[in-house]
């Protein structure tokens, strides 16, 4: 019972983080039907944002989130305005090597400027603290993200469905050209759709720096989880991302547990029997 | 007339011919001026630093054969150049293999047929090591290796093949071997303790064959040494999350835990066995990820206590005099310590010396004799070995050096830190952090 209770409580902390972190990818392909391969790269963009504001300036890491954001949606616009809309115009090969593209660029940007090494943040009021309940200790900084994870969920699930933006950007998801002749500024909600999706992952990168090693290729360790993630919970899903999140945390943990040189092959069985027996995902549109 | 003008112009071309081959033979029998040594080294590439670095390994070595060092106490430096051969200077010919074994046996080829090189050293890479040997052995050249730890570079039964550092069943040897000192009271600083401390063993490695090879390594002198492994499992490097398996470590009882993992595993294990309150007797890890500046830099406190196996510390030149004083011309030409390969390649040229004064000729027969008949001593190596001698230390094994060991570090004052030897005990560099205690 205590071992059933602790790999659940880390299973679904974990799930949340990933969830946290699939959550652009799934809002930008729900807006555009565009695979973005440089997600990976905006969530590494977040931790470096925390890591340089904890260690130069030195201000605690969660100072950090709000810059974390403002950035990662301005990367996420600019990506927008001066590559997606011009790669749209080819065909869908030019789209995913396009973001794959930008990929590289961001990884090898940072690498030049930063260098290789592995880093961590060193200090902060949540950073190396754990909490005690019972029989389980948690790392404070998981659980603290895990409960930012529910916030960010809950009031993009109200926007998408309860405010006239969020209105507009599905219109504009189901059917852009409609959406025009409707006076929907389809190009802006397109733009608006990688701002959120760039702010949601910078503010996840922010959060991971503090219980996660930052390197610049770390996109890479959560790029493929995050595309399972969406897949699995329904392309453009946001509570689908949610629930695939937590399910893909519970499964990597209970894998890792009992077989754990497999735990990824469980990650994938699951997204290759979704995407077999349900395409469109869980809660796919 | 016509006949005697026959007979002189005959006995003139004789004299001429007899002349030249007198001439001549003197010449041949000479020693030669220079000895020209082939090198093959990752120089270009992903590699190319650790190429660098082990250049200049082997770059100090040659100038200390070639130049007189007095204030070195050992005995090449001393020498300027080959003494047996009339004070011939190595010449050091370096081929760039990029990582790849077929270009480095095609250097190798080359540097046989083309540069006429007397030997070949290098290669770094097992792999590329073991194509270019092919061709030494082919052409019966000999072969010195300093830094090739696959096992299977000796097992082969090759006549022109040396390997001086010790390899990677070796360094498994060495923990078991560490483990049992720790019982019997060996390490500085430590009392005897009683085994059933640290017998309870838990073991993770990364799943590829490096890791795995390292767990059946560990699993074979487990069993040997009378420790118990009371859980194992291998596990993905890339994985994002190691909680269930840190966790799982801490469930099975083992007071002992080892590892081979690569840089960013090793420091999401630690970090998040430090979350979970872990409190091992030991934690041991194989290399890599373990020996990366960034692994204590990342960390900082929290990898005090922690062992790795290594080849070299700077620390050594506490125990080692000869280790600190080349340790400093090599940093000061280089711009950072020796490692543990670089350190291991300036003694992979040093036995090429050593073995070229002892045979007195360039004639690879004798040079392989000499070689077979080598002893270097301790006093002689910047290594912490028992010396040089080829022997054939474990089953299977052919001109293998039998004097070699492994290190053990303890990484102690972290932030800032310093990787103190721990094992071979005779030159442990401080006292021991025994036990581990976990990180409270």
């Amino acid at each position: 019972m205590e071992l059933a209770t602790q790999l659940v409580t880390y299973g679904v902390l974990m799930g949340c983080i990933f969830a946290f972190i699939s959550l652009g990818l799934s809002l930008i392909f729900g807006v555009m039907n565009i695979v973005n391969f440089a997600h990976g790269e905006f969530l590494m963009v977040g931790m470096y944002v925390a890591f340089l504001i904890s260690s130069y300036l030195p201000l605690d890491p969660l100072v950090s989130l709000p810059f974390a954001a403002g950035l990662g949606f301005i990367l996420g616009v600019i990506s927008y305005r001066l590559l997606i809309t011009h790669i749209l115009r080819g065909p869908m090969v030019a789209q995913l090597f396009g973001t794959f593209g930008l990929m590289l660029f961001l990884r090898y940007l940072v690498m030049f400027i930063f260098g290789p090494d592995v880093r961590t943040l060193s200090h902060g009021v949540l950073v190396g603290k754990t909490i005690s309940l019972g029989w389980i200790s948690l790392d404070a900084s998981k659980v603290m993200a895990a409960g930012l994870c529910v916030l960010f969920f809950v009031f993009v699930y109200w926007m998408i469905n309860r405010t006239k933006l969020g209105r507009a950007l599905r219109a504009t998801s189901l059917d852009a050209e409609a959406a025009r002749y409707m006076g929907i500024d389809t190009e802006k909600m397109n733009a608006l759709a990688w701002g959120i999706g760039g702010a949601t992952v910078g503010v996840a990168g922010g959060l991971l720096a503090h219980f996660y090693y930052v390197t610049p290729t770390i996109g890479m360790v959560f790029i493929l989880i995050a595309f399972a993630t969406v897949a699995l919970g329904g392309f453009g899903s946001i509570s689908g991302a949610f629930l695939a999140g937590i399910i893909i945390g519970l499964i990597q943990v209970l894998g890792g547990h009992y077989l754990s040189e497999l735990k990824f092959t469980f990650i994938y069985i699951a997204y290759f029997l979704t995407v077999v027996l349900r395409p469109r995902g869980l809660f796919g549109w | 007339m016509r006949t005697r003008c026959s007979t002189i112009s005959i006995v003139f071309l004789v004299l001429v011919v007899v002349t030249m081959a007198l001439m001549a033979s003197p010449a041949k029998a000479a020693p030669p001026k220079e000895i020209k040594i082939g090198v093959i080294l990752p120089l270009s590439g992903p590699l190319a630093p650790t190429g660098k670095a082990l250049r200049e390994g082997v770059e100090l070595c040659a100038d200390i054969v070639n130049k007189k060092h007095p204030d070195l106490k050992i005995s090449i430096a001393q020498w300027e150049g080959i003494p047996n051969l009339g004070g011939a200077k190595i010449k050091l010919i370096f081929a760039d293999h990029r990582g790849d074994p077929g270009w480095g046996a095609d250097q190798a080829k080359r540097l046989i047929r083309d540069e006429k090189v007397v030997g070949l050293t290098g290669c770094y890479n097992s792999s590329v090591t073991k194509t270019a040997s092919v061709e030494a052995e082919r052409a019966g050249i000999p072969f010195v290796n300093g830094e090739s730890t696959s096992p299977a570079l000796t097992k082969r039964g090759f006549k022109w093949f040396w390997r001086v550092t010790p390899h990677e069943t070796w360094f498994t040897a060495d923990l078991f071997n560490f483990l049992d000192g720790l019982t019997k009271g060996k390490a500085r600083g430590v009392k005897a303790i009683a085994k059933g401390q640290i017998d309870k063993l838990a073991v993770a490695t990364e799943n590829t064959e490096w890791g795995a090879a390292a767990l059946a390594a560990i699993q074979e002198f487990a069993a040997k040494h009378g420790y118990e492994i009371v859980e194992w499992f291998k596990y993905p490097h890339t994985a994002a999350d190691l909680t269930s398996e840190a966790r799982r470590m801490m469930a099975s009882g083992a007071n002992t835990y080892l590892f081979a993992s690569y840089l960013a595993d090793s420091i999401l294990f630690i970090k998040t066995l430090k979350e979970l309150g872990a409190s091992p007797t030991l934690i041991w890890g194989q290399d890599a990820g373990f020996v990366e500046a960034d692994f204590g830099k990342t960390l900082g406190a929290a990898v005090n206590g922690i062992l790795t196996r290594d080849l070299f510390s700077p620390e050594l030149g506490k125990v080692k005099p000869v280790a600190m004083q080349l340790n400093k011309i090599y940093k000061q030409r280089a711009g950072y310590d020796f490692s543990g390969s670089s350190a291991r390649d300036f003694v992979g040229l040093q036995v090429w010396a050593h073995a070229l004064n002892n045979a007195k000729s360039t004639d690879p027969k004798a040079i392989a004799k000499a070689l077979n008949a080598l002893h270097i001593s301790s006093e002689e190596l910047i290594m912490p070995w028992k010396g040089v001698r080829f022997g054939s230390p474990f089953p299977g094994d052919t001109q293998q050096n039998e004097l070699g060991s492994g290190v053990i570090n303890q990484l102690q004052g972290f932030p800032g830190g310093k990787y103190q030897v721990v094992y071979p005990f005779e030159f442990a560099t401080a006292d021991m952090v025994y036990p581990f205690g976990g990180w409270k």
